[in-house]
């Protein structure tokens, strides 16, 4: 992947309305955000029309990126995350089958390549560690796989209300732990 | 955690319903309004945008997963239009870049181009009652060409001999008639590959050829221009005169 830098560049770019920008960013960054897609919508086709909108969201607001001052691959990721999770809220309630896009986009995990994400973001891990590791791993699967308060209390086992007060509590506390 | 007095700041509660944004976990109608928000409150932006960069961490465990072959292309046809692809993927873009590339040399043809008339006596022979019209066609770029043109006026018969090679065979030579004025160029034929050959020039065009009329070769698809007016570049052209 290309780095933070080259992506940043592109964005900008892309925000010019640079045509030639945007055929660079997509090779650059599709991978990433087509993942994000598939683990959140865990339906191959739907995370692939997903993508497609992620991109023209991507177009349209390029011009907001200079003013974020973020990680650009991190906002790229916001945006794949939001749009997904929105795709997925607003789904018709149909069987939560795990397909095999799920499996696809756990293979071939390669954290030492994903270095592109290191920074500020590296802190909360170190304050995930201080929540229970059931309420830790509750809320990076909310984070990851964009899951609902009602499909955390299932997963767990935990009334809906339960749930809502782990994640509650356990967003204090990392709050607390970051801000230190 | 600092607050601002124009803000309908909240406190914890604004920090954790942030969180909870960023983590997706609201239904979608608080999505909404937790969105509505972020554009009219920028404290509150700022504590989603917090959010944001502390769980970014979280992002790398989304591995990498190639999204099918094509799909940038509807991408690019959503936002441009299908006729605007920049093409990096199929093969129909690329042969589509290729002519614009051309179409871009062909500009260069043009502007230099080199409108020699020849007066060749060994190619007019012995005196005939009518003169015939000379052209050399040529252009300055890599891949145009150089073609001798001897029209001879009693037979129609306009002949073409290539002076230096054209381009590869991809693509048809097709000889055109530039009457001049505002008239559209008028399609001659389609030349052989290497350049040389004949054209009978249609009687009803006869009267056209004269002095001062452009001859132009340009690059078509095999077969010639499917839209009966040069759509590729013009890689040779010359204008004829009485030798």
């Amino acid at each position: 992947m290309s780095s933070e830098a080259n992506i940043a560049n592109l964005i900008q770019r892309v925000a010019l309305r640079d045509r030639a920008a945007l055929a660079q960013l997509y090779p650059a960054v599709s991978p990433k955000l087509f993942s994000v897609c598939l683990r959140i919508l865990r339906d191959r086709s739907d995370a692939e029309d997903a993508l497609q909108e992620v991109f023209i969201k991507i177009w349209q607001r390029a011009d907001r990126f200079a003013v974020a001052g973020t990680s650009p691959v991190g906002w790229l990721v916001a945006i794949a995350r939001n749009h997904s999770i929105d795709r997925l809220r607003s789904r018709k309630p149909v069987s939560d089958s795990i397909d095999e896009a799920y499996t696809i986009a756990d293979t071939g995990r390669d954290p030492e390549a994903e270095t592109v994400l290191k920074g500020e973001g590296r802190r909360v891990d170190l304050c995930m560690q201080e929540l229970e590791p059931d309420r830790a791993d509750a809320v990076r699967n909310a984070y990851v796989e964009g899951l609902s308060y009602q499909e955390l209390a299932d997963r767990y086992s935990v009334p809906l209300n339960t749930m809502r007060t782990w994640l509650r509590r356990s967003l204090m506390k990392l709050r607390e732990c970051l801000d230190r | 955690m600092t607050t601002s007095e124009n803000s309908p700041w909240d406190g914890d509660g604004d920090d954790i319903l942030a969180g909870e944004y960023v983590l997706g976990v609201l239904p979608v109608s608080e999505r909404r309004r937790v969105e509505s928000r972020l554009v009219e409150d920028q404290v509150f932006a700022r504590v989603v945008s917090r959010w944001e960069a502390d769980l970014s961490a979280f992002n790398a465990v989304y591995a990498e997963v190639s999204p099918p072959t094509g799909l940038y292309a509807r991408i690019e046809a959503r936002l441009f239009g299908a006729a605007s692809r920049t093409g990096a993927s199929s093969p129909a873009a690329s042969l589509w870049n290729s002519l614009v590339l051309w179409r871009g040399l062909s500009f260069a043809c043009a502007a230099a181009l080199v409108a020699y008339i020849g007066f060749n006596g060994g190619w007019v022979g012995e005196a005939k009652p009518s003169l015939p019209l000379v052209a050399e066609l040529s252009g300055k770029d890599a891949g145009s060409l150089t073609l001798m043109a001897h029209y001879d006026t009693e037979s129609g018969r306009l002949q073409l001999a290539p002076v230096s090679a054209g381009p590869a065979a991809q693509h048809s030579l097709e000889l055109w008639l530039v009457p001049g004025g505002t008239d559209p160029a008028i399609s001659l034929g389609v030349l052989p590959q290497t350049g040389e050959g004949a054209v009978e020039v249609p009687e009803a065009l006869r009267p056209r050829l004269g002095e001062g009329v452009t001859f132009a070769v340009s690059l078509e698809p095999l077969g010639g221009s499917p839209e009966g007016k040069p759509t590729g570049p013009v890689i040779a052209v010359g204008q004829a005169r009485r030798p």
